[in-house]
């Protein structure tokens, strides 16, 4: 089975879709079409829901003084799956910390920034507490009305798609693959697998390790998704001299550190993947674990360990290449 | 002159409650008896013919339940769904990687 590899930058990281061929007689266009097919409508998203780009819709949103403001499809979704992510994590996963990022100094694109070492800052980082959610739950304000075509929220509430955002663009875009026999669908890390033949065929999913930058273990995935959340990416010095990154706890509106330096979640989706990483990052180790026990997945101690989690089966990739296909992860 | 005939027949005896009593008793124990015979010979009185034997089967019913883990390695034939294409699908130039983004 031949499959179409393609990789390029939108959403501030690397884009990779992996697609193959149809069957013979489907209706379907092939796999170099769908391919790009699906770079442009990643792209598309990029550009309708970047909150660094003025022009972008989101921006828009964001800029509008009016209560009821019309949006389109896509981005009444990407607020939708804000709100799935913040109800899933029960506010962890917080869409509206817009000014609190931007406090930080997030405010541009970091992509392909230098960071600091993540090793270096963990040494001078606060007291490690888990994150707690925003008491007033501001999210929990936003509304989309799909009938009337409008997203409801009291002016000044900005939305950003970047806790979720990778992980519904993985999702769509899987779900304009269905009929394809195996795919892959990775936003910046943020993969879904579908199609048939995956499930006999399942592909190989290497975590990287967040402090050692290495393919540290190796999950057997046949279909759903799988996200990673980390400090290691978008870890800076701040005008203070103080190591932060984009991570925030809710309650503080601070960078979170709480004793975890990455997380791997499997999911249903991408969403759902993305979510759980990132939600069980934020928690620290305690609650982590039992965020991550349902659908499975890995968290990484402060110290390097990393520690398997409910339904997943992982090979460490030292013994990766002389292991029984055996452990299959779906 | 003769007496008027009396028009009320005259009383009866009621019996003697020994007699009543061994009466009863004899009764019961012939009825006893009948049963027992019945009972264990295999009769009732509502029918003559024997009844069928009871027949105790015990079924087991044993599934086996395999799962087939197929190989994502390259040149592995595998028992399973079928897919689109029989072939095993290349395994990709470059890792699939997750990784914090």
């Amino acid at each position: 089975m031949k499959e179409h590899d393609l990789t390029f930058d939108a959403m501030g990281s690397h884009v990779r879709l992996l697609i193959g061929e149809p069957p013979a007689g489907a209706d379907l266009p092939s796999a170099a079409e769908a391919t790009e097919s699906a770079r442009r409508f990643v792209v598309e998203f990029d550009r309708a829901l970047s909150r660094f780009k003025p022009e972008s819709e989101l921006s828009a949103l964001n800029d509008d003084p009016r209560e009821r403001v019309p949006a389109s499809p896509l981005l009444r979704r990407a607020i939708q799956a804000g709100i799935e992510a913040a109800e899933l994590s029960d506010g962890l996963v917080d869409p509206t910390l817009v000014g609190e990022i931007e406090r930080v100094g997030y405010i541009d694109s970091r992509a392909g920034m230098a960071g600091e070492p993540l090793a270096d800052a963990l040494g001078s980082a606060p007291p490690r507490r888990p994150a707690r959610p925003r008491p007033d739950s501001r999210w929990r304000e936003l509304v989309v009305d799909d009938d009337a075509g409008e997203v409801i929220r009291p002016a000044g509430l900005r939305f950003d798609t970047g806790g979720t955002g990778k992980g519904l663009a993985a999702d769509l875009v899987a779900a304009r693959l269905r009929g394809y026999p195996r795919f892959v669908v990775d936003c910046g890390g943020d993969i879904r697998i579908g199609g048939a033949g995956a499930l006999t065929w399942p592909y190989e999913v290497f975590v990287e390790h967040p402090l050692s930058g290495e393919r540290s273990h190796l999950i057997r995935l046949g279909f759903g998704g799988i996200a990673t959340s980390g400090l290691n990416v978008r870890i800076w010095r701040d005008a203070e001299g103080r190591v932060v990154h984009h991570l925030l706890d809710p309650a503080t509106g601070e960078p979170a550190w709480t004793g975890l330096v990455g997380a791997t979640a499997l999911g249903d989706t991408a969403l759902e993947a993305e979510t759980r990483a990132k939600a069980a990052l934020l928690s620290g180790p305690l609650e982590g674990r039992r965020i991550l026990a349902e659908k499975g997945g890995l968290i990484v101690h402060d110290d390097g360990e990393v520690e398997r989690v409910g339904p997943i089966a992982v090979i460490p990739t030292t013994a990766a290449a002389s292991a029984e296909p055996a452990e299959v992860a779906a | 002159m003769t007496e008027p005939r009396s028009l009320q027949t005259p009383p009866r005896r009621k019996p003697g409650g020994a007699l009543v009593f061994w009466a009863s008793a004899a009764l019961f124990a012939v009825l006893f008896a009948l049963l027992t015979f019945q009972l264990s010979s295999g009769t009732t009185g509502t029918t003559t013919t024997a009844s069928r034997p009871v027949q105790v089967r015990k079924v087991i019913k044993r599934r086996i339940v395999t799962t087939v883990v197929p190989s994502p390695g390259k040149n592995r034939v595998v028992s399973g769904p079928a897919t689109s294409s029989e072939a095993a699908p290349e395994v990709p130039a470059e890792p699939i990687t997750t990784s914090t983004s």
